[in-house]
């Protein structure tokens, strides 16, 4: 996929997020964009690791930089949070040039705003963690799986962990049932 | 008489340096200074071919990584000072707890800090694209040297033994080490080296650059930045990251304003940028296939010296391969600047540059022209500000400044000299006509 149509599909997402009561942080589309490449198969094409607040793509991060040169996305600041990244009228404008993308998509934008959009970092920060871990390891139990999240991040509680698994398998289900 | 007193052999060590007044190190960690890979840094050139546009700009590899480590110790004690760090941390960070553990963690840290760069091909950067085989870069080559059987040899010496693959962690950070897990203490440590907002590699070469280009434009309090670093937990979600006091805010905002500005007013400097290309075409023809080799032997072998010596013997042979780019570099006969990215035209187009790059190859052959791009890549300077009411915020909250550094790209189409005139006049006419004219993508 080249990269204007993923910055077309980068800044719907935060478009359908906002919609739906996000802030839209940097972490806010990270972690959606793991959900949409990840549980949604959108090939958006970026290398996630384990990083700051869960899965993390320093190739997302460049891409919303570069987006940001490019004059698609725009930095506003959000007391007391960090700064939003407000899509602008030129990637409106990209994504009448990508339509059929648009449209192809759009069942599964919808779907990640609608799961992540009234979620706070931690809670995305949890969650996100909780689906990286079921792609690893699905074959593992509910509470193994929790007592991996607590280990590779100290600070989210056993039991929150446990909740956060809960509700990805939740999520899981949801995406299923959405595509069949 | 008194028998005359046995001469103590000296176990620490200090060396003059121009940006932090001395670097110190004692005689365990001089084994790694006087390794091989290590002073093969005295032959490579910290900023390429820039002394060729700012003639002091003749500093090595070698004292930038001396005084990356300097400053890596300095900030670990900083951050790691029992009066630096809360209850909070001290329960998420157990490491912080335990002497022993810190000091091996120390340890590590300055030598991953020292290792750093030891993978750089001659000229650093500059040859770096296109001349490597897929999959490699000096990052990856920094990790063979860490992990070589003369390093490791090293690493058992020392006191406590190293683990290379600790210092392979911290020394490139989770961005390029991306098959190795991280702990939050290793991620904090390697940020501390490379991190995005203060990382110590970026306020070194920012000092350094800017004392030996001679230009005020890299230069920030790092007293007051260092002294002000914390380890704090992030502020949605408790995780611990790098961050700072509100005292040392402004000395953040101002690193991130010298490192715009040196960008643009050194690192992208056009002249400099068609310099790279132009040793870059050399390289091809001079190299065996065009590339580099990636075997440790051979990369310890080739510096700027090698590289400088053929240079000036093909630009007095025209026989010699890369003839004609060693020519350009030796006699300044380089490519002009004919296109510059800019923000008009970026707003009309996001691929303006290379829109009449195209355009201008037909006109001209490619032969004539060099395309040039340095996109935009980074992060948004996100890390934990604790307030003097010891609230902790997001600096893009604290900060209105940070949030107005742009993003640093750059794109430039270059001409051959004699072809110059003829394609400004030409761009001045079909400009506005090749960037209005969208593709159409339909995708």
């Amino acid at each position: 996929m080249d990269r204007f149509k993923k910055a077309a599909l980068l800044t719907a997402l935060a478009e359908n997020l906002r919609k739906k009561g996000s802030w839209c942080g940097e972490t806010h589309l990270q972690k959606a964009t793991y959900f949409l490449q990840e549980l949604q198969k959108v090939p958006v094409g970026f290398d996630f690791i384990l990083y700051k607040h869960g899965p993390f793509s320093f190739e997302l991060r460049d891409a919303l930089t570069a987006m940001r040169s490019d004059g698609l996305f725009e930095l506003h600041q959000q007391w007391p949070y960090g700064p939003s990244l407000i899509p602008t009228q030129k990637s409106r404008d990209l994504r009448q040039q990508y339509s059929k993308t648009m449209e192809k998509y759009q069942k599964q934008l919808n779907f990640v705003a609608d799961q992540l959009g009234k979620q706070n970092v931690s809670e995305l920060e949890k969650l996100a963690t909780a689906l990286y871990i079921r792609m690893e390891s699905s074959s593992k139990s509910e509470n193994q799986r929790a007592k991996y999240l607590h280990a590779l991040k100290p600070h989210v509680s056993l039991d929150d962990s446990l909740e956060a698994i809960k509700t990805v398998e939740g999520i899981v289900k949801r995406a299923k049932s959405a595509s069949a | 008489m008194c028998p005359a007193p046995k001469k103590v052999s000296k176990h620490y060590h200090e060396l003059r340096d121009p940006v932090h007044i001395f670097v110190h190190f004692d005689s365990d960690e001089r084994k790694v200074v006087d390794s091989r890979p290590l002073q093969r840094l005295r032959h490579i050139h910290q900023l390429a071919l820039t002394y060729l546009i700012y003639p002091g700009a003749t500093h090595r590899r070698f004292e930038h990584c001396l005084g990356v480590m300097e400053l890596a110790g300095r900030v670990f004690d900083v951050v790691t000072s029992q009066d630096n760090v809360t209850d909070r941390i001290r329960e998420s960070l157990p490491e912080i707890k335990k002497p022993n553990v810190l000091q091996y963690w120390r340890r590590v840290l300055r030598m991953a800090a020292l290792c750093h760069d030891v993978g750089h091909l001659p000229f650093s950067h500059a040859a770096e694209r296109e001349l490597l085989p897929s999959n490699w870069d000096h990052e990856r080559l920094t990790r063979e040297i860490i992990y070589s059987p003369e390093m490791q040899e090293i690493w058992g010496q020392l006191t406590p033994p190293l683990r290379a693959d600790d210092i392979v962690r911290v020394a490139l950070g989770p961005a390029k080490a991306k098959d190795l897990k991280f702990t939050v203490w290793e991620t904090i440590l390697s940020e501390i080296i490379v991190g995005d907002a203060f990382g110590v590699d970026r306020i070194d070469y920012l000092l350094r650059d800017s004392h030996h280009a001679g230009v005020a434009y890299g230069k920030f309090d790092h007293h007051r930045l260092i002294d002000t670093l914390r380890i704090l937990p992030s502020p949605d979600t408790e995780e611990p990251a790098l961050g700072v006091e509100e005292g040392g805010l402004q000395s953040a905002e101002a690193l991130l304003w010298a490192r715009y500005l040196i960008y643009v007013q050194v690192y992208l400097h056009p002249v400099r940028r068609i310099y790279d290309i132009h040793l870059r075409d050399f390289l091809k023809a001079w190299l065996d296939k065009g590339r580099f080799l990636t075997n440790i032997e051979a990369h310890l072998r080739m510096t700027d010296n090698e590289v400088t010596s053929a240079l000036l013997a093909a630009a007095r042979s025209k026989r010699s391969a890369g003839h004609d780019p060693a020519s350009r570099i030796v006699k300044r006969e380089h490519f002009k600047k004919l296109y510059e990215r800019n923000p008009l035209d970026v707003q009309e187009n996001s691929e303006a540059a290379s829109a009449i790059f195209k355009a201008a190859e037909q006109e001209f052959g490619s032969d004539n022209l060099r395309f040039d791009q340095y996109p935009a890549k980074g992060g948004g300077h996100d890390f934990p500000v604790l307030l003097s009411d010891n609230r902790i915020v997001r600096s893009g909250a604290a900060s209105a400044v940070l949030l107005k550094v742009p993003p640093i790209a750059a794109e430039f189409i270059f001409v051959a000299p004699d072809k110059r005139d003829k394609a400004m006049a030409w761009i001045e006419m079909n400009r506005k006509s090749i960037i209005t004219r969208w593709e159409k993508k339909n995708g």
